[in-house]
């Protein structure tokens, strides 16, 4: 390609290039074996949130005395339980209900640990009085802390929020704030410095967009933490009080008469772990698309 | 001045060995049909760039590869057993103790979680049940025997905390340990400073002599070559090109890549007012084999017959053979030597 | 090597400072008043007030919390609101049910996993590597909780073989011992297991890769040995600093295992703490397990030193 006395379209290159890099991208995506089931999964599970309750015969919460302890049938996909409920239309409920609360805790402690995560990075003081706070937080297992915050709060679904939200934002805040260290050493930095850029400018209009990829491969790990720790306290009783059929509460129900109905522990825990695989898959196979430097070991 | 003795028979006769491996591209054949014999107590130079297939022989000799991702055809003969269809366990036997090889560079090649004293050891205890105390007292003696000052000191210590020099020298007790009939050396000054590189070499030539030990050794090194080997094999994308002796290889190199290697070693002596000789282009992929001569697509003197048949490895001179069509023609009228000037 | 270990531990000051910190603010937080828990509904005023004096109960936070820092380091943790122990030894008796739970899971994770680490590490790409790659994929992402009511379903309740719950401590004799703690035993240390076995098949393959496992083969060393010992001595060190980090979250663990199990550890005392508002216990329990953790942490450490010489070295220089 000679230089010559005629101009080079520009427009022309530009776009060849970004359709060429989307060529890319998407053959990248297609060949992604984990990302591609792993959103299936996850696309399934939120069809099934939202639309799910539409498509019931049943409702969860009618309690049909005479049909309690039914085994899975043509009427009952997933039998009934103790009280005689529909399982399948209580997991599906509690499908809209856990998913939300991921959805929830993961926006949020994606917010708060973004910001703290930065901040550290950038001003050294606040470094030293965020990292100890987090090390703090992340020296006790996550759910005997949220187990403790919502004997304080009270148990509501969101106070559940809440709750696991402070208990994930560190580790958030944790991998924001080693991307930024490692930006802020770049040149791009420094030369905006001197442009005359303020401190927020370049927090956020340069360093923090830079993050992102990181903070979001986080944020679906995180998604699935929330869901096992929401479970886990509904299924202790400090977590969505019942009768609401949160998966965890499910289980607990199925818990106490797992000699009668074994369908009442199955399905809803099939449904969680097909959450979290679908979750896991998901965040590996983005982790692979947005940094293939990463190494595979660490989660 | 090199230990080549009376008897004139092969320890180690290599025939028409072919090395393949399976890649995500494809077969990959190393190693295409590689003939060459040892002789008692000589020391065979093996020589080319890098990617010649000079090292995958060597390897392929131990059957170091994993056999699910290499393939190996033709036959490799030493002491009437044919070391390709050995099996496993047999092969075992063979290496370290019969035949043993020592490897470029001596810091990774060296377990970093083991003493120097456990890791010679260890080759001793592999191959003959004698005691513990019995074979470290074995291992003073090796260490002793390639130089290796304060033995006693040494055993304990950890690769890491000796120099390259030393651990070349550990690395060639490891081989001695059961007084091995040939040792493979690839490349063994390669990653060491120059005044090593003698150290260690002069103690490879006492060695073969002292203990009629035979060597193979690999190196792309053409003055390590001149000083210390007893014949040479010149190797080039997989194939021989020329055996001889090592007198004849570098005054009457019968092959033209033999003759660009030779007339490319700067000489003391030269004019420095000339540019150095450079072989023109680049050794083809292994992946995309030309036809015919290899060489071809490099050769000053190649012709149509060149680049459409293979030429075969042919004896044209007492104790040489080389790989073309025109080797005779071309020592003959010396228009090598003008070609290549 | 003193002075790195010294400087380990007062690190971990601050850390057990803020931890008890949080506690207690969340657990001052907690609606509910332990002195009218404790005496029930039918009390009198003057009676909850009474107790709640003896209790220190109407002090000013800060005063209660400086009190209970003070006593803490003399080593006296207090009593407890609802059982008759003081705290410490709550604490003490419980410790027993937890550390044979943690090291039978432990030890569960480690035998399962490396030898399959290794399996998939010398068959990569084959069926056998995606299987155990899979498995490890399911035993990641079932949490612990829900792997107890399945293992329940299959072992307690299809099969009667294990027991549902309950706990016999070891004095009742080994298989006994052993029956109770099976099954969540396994619940808890599957994830671990899942993660150390892709530590393994990482670390083996890299270090498969190396020129001396060259050396090794080249010395004729039988194949078993090249990768047992040769091999995996190397892996080794990620594989520990693997199993050294997630042991901590093994024993995080424990909290819900033992409670679904019915086992009399300190998770189950944290749990049944909190929900009953015994505020001394769960800050006793919850200074000790930090305090374990650190020191946990800091023994993996020293492990590190012993089984890597280039770092021992290091440290003496």
């Amino acid at each position: 390609m000679t230089i010559s006395s005629e101009s080079i379209d520009l427009h022309a290159v530009k776009s060849a290039l970004k359709k060429e890099q989307n060529k890319i991208l998407w053959r990248q995506i297609m060949t992604n074996g984990s990302l591609f089931v792993g959103f299936v999964i996850i696309a399934f599970l939120i069809l099934v949130a939202l639309f799910g309750p539409l498509l019931m015969k049943h409702d969860p919460n009618t309690m049909d005395v005479l049909k309690r302890f039914a085994a899975p049938s043509a009427d009952h996909w997933f039998g009934t339980d103790n009280l005689g409920r529909d399982v399948l239309a209580r997991v599906i409920y509690g499908t809209r209900i856990s998913m939300g609360i991921g959805v929830a805790v993961a926006i949020i402690a994606s917010m708060s640990g973004l910001i703290v995560g930065i901040y550290s990075s950038y001003y050294k003081w606040l470094d030293h009085l965020l990292m100890r706070l987090s090390d703090g937080i992340m020296a006790f297992p996550g759910l005997l802390l949220a187990l403790a915050l919502m004997a304080a709060l009270g148990g509501q679904a969101s106070n559940v929020v809440i709750a696991v939200s402070i208990v994930a934002t560190p580790y958030i805040a944790r991998v924001v704030r080693s991307e930024a260290l490692a930006l802020k050493e770049q040149t791009f930095v420094e030369a905006t410095r001197a442009l005359g850029a303020s401190d927020s400018r370049i927090i956020w209009q340069h360093i923090a967009p830079n993050t992102l990829s990181s903070l979001i491969v986080q944020a679906t790990f995180i998604f699935a933490e929330a869901i096992i720790v929401e479970a886990a306290l509904s299924f202790l009783g400090a977590g969505i009080p019942p009768p609401a059929p949160s998966w965890g509460n499910i289980l607990s129900d199925g818990k106490t008469y797992i000699y009668k109905a074994w369908w009442m522990t199955f399905f809803p825990g099939m449904t969680i772990t097909l959450a979290i695989i679908g979750l896991n898959l998901f965040g590996d196979g983005l982790r692979d698309l947005l940094d293939p430097h990463v190494s595979k070991a660490k989660k | 001045m090199n230990g080549a003795t009376m008897d004139n028979e092969p320890i180690l006769k290599v025939d028409k060995l072919k090395t393949s491996f399976k890649t995500e591209r494809g077969k990959v054949t190393a190693v295409d049909g590689v003939s060459f014999d040892l002789l008692k107590g000589e020391i065979l130079g093996i020589v080319g760039e890098s990617g010649c297939g000079k090292s995958a022989t060597a390897q392929s000799i131990l059957r170091l590869y994993d056999e699910k991702q290499a393939i190996h055809e033709g036959e490799i003969w030493f002491e009437g057993k044919e070391l390709l269809s050995l099996r496993p366990p047999e092969m075992d036997k063979v290496r370290g103790n019969d035949i043993s090889m020592i490897f470029q560079d001596p810091l990774s090649s060296l377990n970093p979680v083991f003493t120097i004293g456990n890791q010679i050891a260890e080759a001793i205890l592999i191959h003959k049940s004698i005691s513990k105390r019995e074979a470290y007292a074995r291992v003073l003696e090796l260490l002793r025997l390639t130089g290796i000052p304060a033995p006693e000191k040494r055993i304990n210590e950890y690769p890491h905390e000796l120099s390259g020099g030393m651990r070349q020298r550990v690395m060639i007790a490891m081989a001695l340990a059961c007084e091995s009939k040939i040792m493979i050396a690839d490349e063994p000054t390669t990653a060491l400073d120059v005044t090593i590189q003698a150290q260690i070499m002069s103690m490879i030539v006492e060695l073969n002599q002292k203990l009629d030990m035979g060597v193979i050794l690999i190196t792309h090194d053409l003055g390590v070559v001149a000083e210390v080997c007893t014949r040479v094999v010149v190797m080039y994308l997989g194939q021989v090109v020329e055996e001889a002796d090592v007198e004849n290889l570098f005054t009457r190199p019968l092959h033209p890549y033999t003759q660009g290697l030779m007339k490319s070693i700067p000489q003391l002596d030269c004019d420095r007012s000339k540019p150095l000789l450079v072989i023109e282009g680049t050794v083809p992929s292994l992946h995309q084999i030309p036809e015919g001569c290899r060489f071809a697509t490099r050769c000053p003197f190649a012709d149509d017959l060149c680049r459409s048949k293979m030429p075969p490895l042919e004896q044209y001179a007492p104790g040489q053979r080389a790989r073309c069509w025109h080797a005779e023609t071309i020592s003959k009228k010396g228009e090598a030597i003008r070609a290549w000037t | 090597m003193k002075t790195y270990l010294l400087k380990r531990l007062l690190s971990a000051i601050p850390v057990l400072f803020i931890v008890s910190t949080i506690v207690f603010l969340i657990l001052q937080m907690t609606p509910g008043d332990p002195a009218l828990v404790i005496l029930g509904q039918e009390a009198t005023l003057e009676e909850v007030e009474d107790l709640r004096q003896q209790l220190k109960l109407d002090r000013p936070i800060y005063e209660q919390y400086f009190n209970w820092l003070f006593n803490a380091l003399r080593g006296d943790l207090g009593e407890s609101y609802f059982m008759n122990d003081s705290v410490l030894e709550a604490i003490l008796s419980h410790l027993g049910p937890t550390i044979s739970l943690g090291i039978l899971a432990e030890i569960i994770a480690i035998a399962l996993a490396i030898p399959l680490g290794i399996l998939a590490a010398r068959r990569k790409g084959t069926l056998t590597d995606q299987s155990v790659m899979t498995f490890s994929l399911l035993g990641m992402s079932i949490p612990n909780f829900l792997l107890s009511l399945f293992l329940i379903l299959v072992f307690s309740v299809f099969w009667r073989l294990l027991p549902v719950a309950g706990y016999k401590p070891l004095g009742a004799g080994l298989w006994e011992h052993l029956k109770y703690l099976l099954l969540p035993a396994f619940a808890l240390g599957t994830a671990h297991a899942a993660l150390i076995a892709r530590m393994t098949r990482s670390a083996m393959l890299e270090v498969l890769n190396a020129n001396y496992i060259k050396t090794a083969r080249a010395k004729g060393v039988k194949e078993k040995w090249v990768i047992y010992k040769h091999a995996l001595r190397n892996a080794f060190l990620p594989i520990l600093t693997v199993i050294g980090q997630s042991f901590l979250g093994l024993m995080g663990g424990t909290a819900i295992v033992e409670t679904i199990f019915a086992i009399p550890g300190i998770g189950q005392l944290i749990v049944n703490g909190v929900m009953r508002r015994d505020y001394a216990i769960v800050q006793g329990a919850v200074l000790y397990v930090t305090f374990a953790f650190v020191f946990i942490n800091l023994a993996v450490d020293m492990l590190y030193g012993i089984v890597n010489p280039q770092v021992r070295l290091d440290n003496k220089k």
